[in-house]
């Protein structure tokens, strides 16, 4: 069967949206996401040209149906009540919904209102993610962040109450943070009911305010990730993915879609998205942005189609991500049994404890998952 | 041109002691070269030379003179290179010449080199004038430091030349006097010719390019030429004298300076203290002198990437063109995979070589520790050479070890004498002698292993004695001694590019010292690595390097997957940097870095 390589033609399936908003009420110091402090009018000017990128695309690839949706960024809490009824009404005439489908919304603890709550509820959303970061109040300063653990905790509780899937980002890697923090932080995040914890290990990433720190003012890793892995699947959350933790039920559609190689549309500055084997990245700043679009063009600012090993190993790369690994049937029928083989036969070289190969499938083991980074720079 | 207007000579000093400036001034005051068209040291024309403040090739020049007697003369300088790796190059340089200016730093007196080099111009019958640089410094003491010259080296200084090669004081007093004291050439035209070659390099064009000096006979263009060392005859193309650029000319008599081109196509068959005579008429006898030399110190180099191979080994043939004393041969390491086995004169010029091949031919390169030849004693008492580590057979098999030992002198002021002396016992020096130069200045002289002298001597010499040091050294064969072969084992492999040879009683602690630091340079991989030494089957040393239990958990969803995986590309590209033995990857940086270790932390 030869599949169409042409991203402007409708999708085969349900398709995966993401939507970026590139607003914030201020600039974390460690985050190197497209976001800023939105100027008078900008949120606005982002909404009709969010409007816009979707008509070029409904020209082309018609009016899909979506599976999954993800509202992120940035800061989606920072819209507005009456501008979330018009983010909606823009999403709705573009597209159509599968009866199941999973809309995901980020939020910040300190902008999360009970009206996008409501308003949330009565459209379609059925997830909600909350950028807690940490339990601690003094790690919650060093980080800059807008809300105290307190109002973090009071966000879950209120999203949860909604009816919505929760999931909250906590960080560990911070400097002098303690293994004691940490535990205290997992902790709370268990005891306030959620549903499932995305980690991070603070990174400085260039063009940070915290690109020059020294690299050994950050705290070791290890430990916190170890300990992680230990207790989370004790108090309910399996892991799935290397960085991701959830109750039975609660794993994100969404996430999981980018890691089979699923299609995704991406909309808004800065945003990427995957169609037909193409990988497209939009253009940067709202106002560069809007400028393309005004001019009647496309957002689109570069594109990259893989092909052969890279592809094949991009897929094996993104695959290992996940706790069910590689599923070897579904690989050898997409890239080749040599392919798949040549997988095997890499992953060999490594200490055993490190990865698991059974008849079905091929994946990382707790442990592999904690060095993941060197096993892959070898699978590329 | 009649023979008695030619002056031949060469300028002899100690490092820095001014010989370059002294040239560009003579240069300057026969108007063999306009003032604003110098280049600050002419002579030294290859800019690691410049760089380094040493000279390496020797490049001579024709000066005209017109004396205060009215009468012209012609000067030939021979410039000669100021370092103890190259003493072979002196002599045969200081060999073409009747005289040789002795430049004597007057502020800092007499050191290790202007003794050596005096000493091979006195032993060639070369016409010393000595002279007192530097005058122009307040710290000169020119009467002191006559004194030292006479004292130290036995030549009558008493109307010893005062100069500033620097402001040109008594430069045209030095011209004046090389020309009274520096005895003309004299040689027969008529004779069978015999010139000697004193150096040599390649041109692109012309091929070898020889440096000579006629002593009887005459080189005329166009006449089949022999080299008497290999009986081979050629052609010859060209003739022609320095200016400093090569001029053509039809002729060059006895006593002249110039060179030939032949169209040899290797330096091997043109070798410098090789003498070339007429294949018609040939000379009974070469000149003098001629001897193959003899590289002494030895090291690996391997392309950084091993594809290079072919790229190294064309850059090492180009330099070697210009560079004879260089040998190599093609080797194989289990840890650096195809490289070379480079023979040197001495570290200096090893590493001189090193910086060319990077500089002039962009070769990046890995370069083993330096080692010497060992001569091998075996049970059935037949006698081999090691040139590397891994040349010793099993231990097992071996009566005696013998390596090469050097004689040391060392000019220290007094109050160093202690430190100094210290350091060449632990570098199983043997004391020979102490004498007081002056009440503030002593000279030292020991008998040490050379392999002991080119691991860090020189370097560790000087900061025992805040740079005030200077030494000199002569080759003095072989000696027993009690020497065994450490290797290094990752992974419980063994990688030849670690492997050393030292005295036995040093084994345990330079093992410890370089297994210390592969530890510290080897990357934790993704399984424990034991990092030995040891002799034979004896482990003697050993560390393990931890596993990595964890990298960077990075999060990785839509917007960061192409991101993600060109850092991975970037990662696997620095680990094909890296050398792969059996499991365990070696960043380069370990193998440069070996060289450091067995320098600086052995102590
Ligand atoms: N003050 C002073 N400095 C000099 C004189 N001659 C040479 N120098 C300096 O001494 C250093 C070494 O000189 P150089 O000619 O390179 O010495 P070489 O190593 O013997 O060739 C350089 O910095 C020169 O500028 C001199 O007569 N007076
Ligand atoms: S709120 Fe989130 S997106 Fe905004 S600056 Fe902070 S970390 Fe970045
Ligand atoms: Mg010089």
């Amino acid at each position: 069967m030869t599949q169409s390589m042409n991203p402007f033609e409708p999708p085969a399936g349900g398709l995966s949206l993401y939507i970026h908003v590139p607003f914030c009420e201020r600039k974390c110091p460690y985050c190197a996401f497209e976001s800023k402090v939105p100027s008078v009018g900008e949120r606005d000017l982002w909404l009709e040209m969010l409007s816009k990128e979707l008509e070029w695309w409904e020209k082309r690839i018609g009016k899909p149906s979506l599976s999954t949706c993800y509202i992120g960024g940035g800061t989606p809490t920072v819209i507005t009540g009456p501008q979330w009824v018009r983010l909606a009404e823009i999403i709705d005439s573009h597209f159509m919904f599968e009866s199941d489908a999973e809309v995901t919304v980020e939020a910040n603890p300190n902008s999360l209102k009970a009206d996008h709550l409501l308003f949330w509820r009565d459209w379609r959303v059925s997830r909600v993610s909350i950028g807690v970061q940490s339990f601690d109040d003094a790690e919650l300063i060093q980080l800059g962040r807008l809300h105290s653990a307190a109002q973090a905790y009071e966000a879950i509780s209120a999203s949860l109450a909604s009816g919505f899937s929760v999931n909250s980002d906590l960080m560990f890697g911070l400097p002098g943070q303690t293994f004691r923090n940490w535990s205290r932080t997992l902790s709370q995040a268990v005891k306030s009911g959620i549903d499932h914890i995305s980690l991070y290990q603070l990174t400085l990433e260039p063009g940070t305010l915290w690109e020059s720190m020294p690299e050994q003012d950050l705290s070791d890793g290890y430990l916190p990730y170890r300990w992680a892995q230990w207790y989370m699947p004790r108090k309910g959350y399996n892991q799935y993915e290397i960085a991701n933790f959830a109750k039975e039920g609660h794993e994100s559609r969404h996430n999981i879609n980018y890691w089979e190689e699923g299609e995704y549309l991406g909309v808004g500055p800065g945003a990427s998205g995957f169609l037909k084997g193409w990988r497209y990245k939009n253009i940067s700043g709202i106002t560069e942005y809007s400028r393309s679009l005004d001019r009647g063009g496309s957002a689109i600012a570069s594109g990259e189609r893989l092909f052969g090993e890279k592809r094949v190993s991009e897929a094996a790369v993104l695959a290992l991500r996940m706790s069910k690994g590689i599923d070897r049937e579904d690989f050898s029928n997409k890239y080749g049994a040599l392919e798949e083989k040549k997988i095997i036969e890499k992953l060999s070289r490594f200490p055993e404890d490190l990865y698991d190969i059974s008849e079905k499938r091929i994946s990382l083991s707790s442990k592999g998952m904690r060095v993941a980074n060197r096993i892959w720079s070898e699978l590329v | 041109m009649i023979l008695d207007k030619f002056r031949n000579f060469s300028i002899i000093a100690h490092v820095n002691h001014g010989k370059s400036t002294l040239a560009d001034r003579l240069l300057e005051e026969t108007g063999t070269i306009e003032g604003r068209n110098m280049k600050a040291q002419l002579l030294d024309m290859l800019d690691l030379e410049r760089e380094r403040g040493i000279t390496i090739k020797l490049v001579p020049v024709r000066m005209n003179y017109k004396a205060n007697n009215g009468q012209e003369y012609v000067l030939n300088l021979i410039d000669t290179p100021g370092h103890v790796d190259f003493t072979y190059e002196v002599s045969r340089s200081l060999a073409a010449c009747e005289g040789a200016v002795l430049v004597v730093d007057a502020a800092q007196g007499v050191e290790a080199q202007t003794v050596a080099n005096s000493y091979l111009a006195i032993d060639l019958n070369l016409e010393i004038i000595p002279i007192l640089n530097k005058i122009d410094l307040p710290s000169a003491q020119p009467d002191r430091v006559k004194k030292e010259i006479e004292d130290i080296i036995g030549i009558n200084a008493a109307d010893a030349v005062n100069v500033s090669a620097k402001t040109g004081e008594g430069i045209s007093d030095l011209l004046e006097r090389i020309v009274r004291d520096v005895p003309p050439p004299n040689g027969d035209p008529d004779a069978p010719l015999q010139a000697l070659i004193f150096d040599s390099v390649y041109d692109n064009y012309k091929g070898v390019i020889c440096y000579v000096r006629v002593v009887n006979g005459t080189l005329r263009a166009g006449k089949n030429i022999r080299f008497m060392s290999t009986g081979r005859d050629y052609e010859l193309d060209e003739v022609g004298i320095f200016r400093p650029d090569m001029v053509k000319i039809s002729e060059l008599g006895p006593g002249e300076v110039g060179y030939l081109a032949a169209s040899v196509k290797t330096i091997d068959e043109a070798r410098v203290g090789d003498t070339v005579t007429e294949s018609r008429r040939p000379a009974a006898s070469p000149l003098p002198g001629y001897k193959k030399v003899k590289p002494v110190v030895f090291c690996g180099f391997y392309p950084v990437e091993r594809e290079e191979i072919n790229q190294l080994r064309e850059a090492l043939e180009k330099l070697q063109i210009n560079d004879s004393a260089l040998s190599f041969e093609p080797e194989n390491s289990a840890a650096l995979g195809f490289g070379f086995r480079c023979g040197f004169l001495g570290l200096l010029h090893m590493e001189i070589a090193k910086e060319r091949l990077s500089r002039e031919f962009g070769v990046d390169l890995v370069a083993t520790a330096p080692n010497v030849v060992y001569q091998i004693v075996l049970i059935n008492q037949s006698v081999i050479e090691a040139h590397k580590p891994s040349d010793f057979p099993d231990q097992v098999k071996i009566e005696e070890i013998r390596e090469p030992y050097i004689k040391l002198t060392i000019f220290i002021p007094e109050q160093f004498v202690g430190a100094a002396m210290q350091l060449c016992q632990e570098k199983r020096g043997t004391y020979v002698g102490m004498d007081y130069i002056t009440p503030e200045r002593v000279r030292l002289t020991y008998d040490m292993p050379l392999a002991e002298f080119i691991l860090d001597f020189h370097d560790r010499l000087k900061s025992c004695t805040k740079g005030y040091a200077s030494l000199d050294y002569d080759h003095i064969g072989f000696r027993t001694a009690d020497l065994v072969k450490v290797d290094l084992l990752l992974h419980d492999e063994p990688v030849d590019a670690f492997s050393f040879i030292c005295h036995t009683d040093q084994a345990y602690h330079r093992g410890h010292a370089v297994v210390g630091k592969l530890k510290e340079l080897i990357p934790r991989q993704l399984f424990e690595i034991p990092v030995q030494a040891a002799i034979g089957k004896k482990v003697i040393v050993r560390m393990n390097i931890k596993a990595v239990r964890k990298d960077v958990l990075a999060k990785c969803y839509g917007g960061d997957i192409t991101r993600k995986r060109k850092l991975l590309e970037k990662q696997k590209e620095g680990k094909k940097r890296m050398k792969q033995v059996g499991r365990v990857s070696i960043p380069q940086e370990a193998f440069l870095a070996f060289m450091d270790v067995t320098k600086s932390e052995d102590k």
